[in-house]
């Protein structure tokens, strides 16, 4: 995978607007999109949706590319979340929760997902920084009680909404979005403490 | 939108990053986002916290007429550098040029004798569970790749061993072989070859009997080791 600073230069070359910024746009497309495709896939759970999103996001990221700042962003969770996005309204508008496999292909082991969905090893390209941060988010998430990291890792991993999860988890509503919302502040505080106490 | 609640902006950043954040209130969240530096820069703050990589065996191919569709929607030939203007098409043509060239010659001058290849060690794959090793060997015409497993690891009656090539590039991770057993000599498919480069990676998943269905790693990955060579 491309480091975050190729993508980084990439995506000023997009927005810069001049000769340059087809290819740039092109490369940025050929490392990213299959990764961004697996993302969306999981979420409407079928292919042809999963393209037509990657395409309407890639259209999104060539025309706000203006609008990625980056000292603040990082360029694949810039993207990602615009493909997450795309990916949810189009699971909202095509009813994808109703595809009969839902229950059977939805994924009960919250740690197994994980695994699967993230790749936690050290890369080459990483830092010491990098490496530990992920370490962190990892053993942070296996703090956290099992409904909340269950809640978490399936709205992450699947796009389900707070209605879908409390459908889906079979609990009220009320109790879903207090594990959702407990859920996330344990887990920036847990991961905000090992930087914090970190040397 | 109250942002100004003790805790509301951090809840709000964390449910726009986990997705559950919907319709109306997520219109508002981002226009505050793009109006207000302090939401970008808390947003920015959450994503700085949770940097994990997506895994490399998430990966899809996507079909070519996806980007033939995003090509011409969006008039990217405005924005392409002329070919004549590229400066690695002028590298390319001296490249190509002198390669020619030095195959022409060699050709006419060296007759190597004929010899057993040798195999060359490619890569150490670990195995995440146990720690076991699998040495990869590749021929030196890139065609026949060997494993070597430290211990016997046999595939289970209902299921098969996959190796796939996660290209160092980026991209979705490609079938390289389905095997019973991490003991094995294979032909390389003709499209890989040549592909299993430094920084490549190698990986090993477990499958139904046959192999994925779908050209896409369905299992979880029990063996991975970067290529060194």
């Amino acid at each position: 995978m491309a480091d975050d600073q190729e993508l980084r230069k990439l995506l000023l070359r997009t927005a810069a607007r001049d000769e340059g910024s087809a290819e740039a746009f092109e490369r940025l497309y050929k490392l990213c999109a299959p990764m961004l495709l697996g993302v969306a896939q999981r979420i409407v759970r079928r292919r042809e949706l999963a393209e037509e999103v990657l395409h309407d996001g890639f259209s999104a990221i060539w025309r706000t590319a203006g609008t990625f700042s980056p000292f603040v962003a990082q360029p694949m969770a810039w993207m990602a979340t615009i493909v997450r996005n795309r990916a949810i309204d189009v699971r909202a508008s095509h009813d994808v929760s109703r595809v009969d496999s839902y229950h059977d292909t939805l994924d009960e082991d919250p740690d197994g997902a994980l695994d699967r969905l993230f790749d936690w090893g050290p890369s080459a390209d990483d830092n010491e920084d990098k490496r530990r941060a992920a370490q962190w988010v990892r053993d942070c998430l296996a703090e956290l009680k099992g409904a909340e990291r269950q809640a978490l890792v399936l709205a992450y991993e699947h796009g389900l909404s707070h209605g879908d999860l409390a459908q889906h988890l079979r609990k009220p509503l009320g109790t879903v979005k207090s594990w959702v919302r407990r859920g996330l502040e344990n887990l920036r505080t847990c991961v905000e403490t090992c930087m914090g106490a970190a040397p | 939108m109250n942002m100004d609640l003790p805790g509301r902006l951090d809840a709000l950043c964390g449910e726009y990053m986990l997705g559950t954040l919907r319709g109306a209130a997520r219109k508002r969240f981002e226009r505050a986002l793009r109006e207000e530096p302090r939401v970008a820069l808390q947003l920015g703050h959450w994503q700085s916290l949770f940097v994990p990589r997506y895994s490399p065996m998430i990966a899809i191919e996507p079909s070519p007429k996806v980007w033939k569709r995003l090509d011409h929607e969006i008039g990217l030939a405005t924005w392409r550098t002329p070919w004549y203007r590229r400066a690695g098409f002028w590298r390319g043509w001296s490249a190509a040029v002198t390669i020619a060239l030095v195959l022409a010659i060699g050709v006419q001058t060296f007759k190597p004798a004929p010899q057993a290849p040798a195999m060359v060690a490619i890569a150490e794959m670990v195995g995440k569970p146990d720690g076991s090793h699998v040495a990869a060997h590749l021929s030196p015409d890139g065609r026949t790749i060997e494993l070597h497993a430290s211990r016997p690891v046999l595939a289970g009656p209902a299921q098969s061993y996959e190796l796939w090539l996660i290209p160092a590039e980026g991209g979705a991770a490609i079938s390289v072989a389905v095997l019973g057993s991490l003991d094995a000599r294979f032909d390389v498919p003709a499209a890989q070859v040549g592909r299993f480069s430094k920084g490549a990676k190698l990986a090993v998943t477990v499958e139904p009997a046959g192999g994925s269905p779908h050209g896409v790693a369905t299992g979880p990955v029990i063996m991975i080791g970067e290529i060194n060579v």
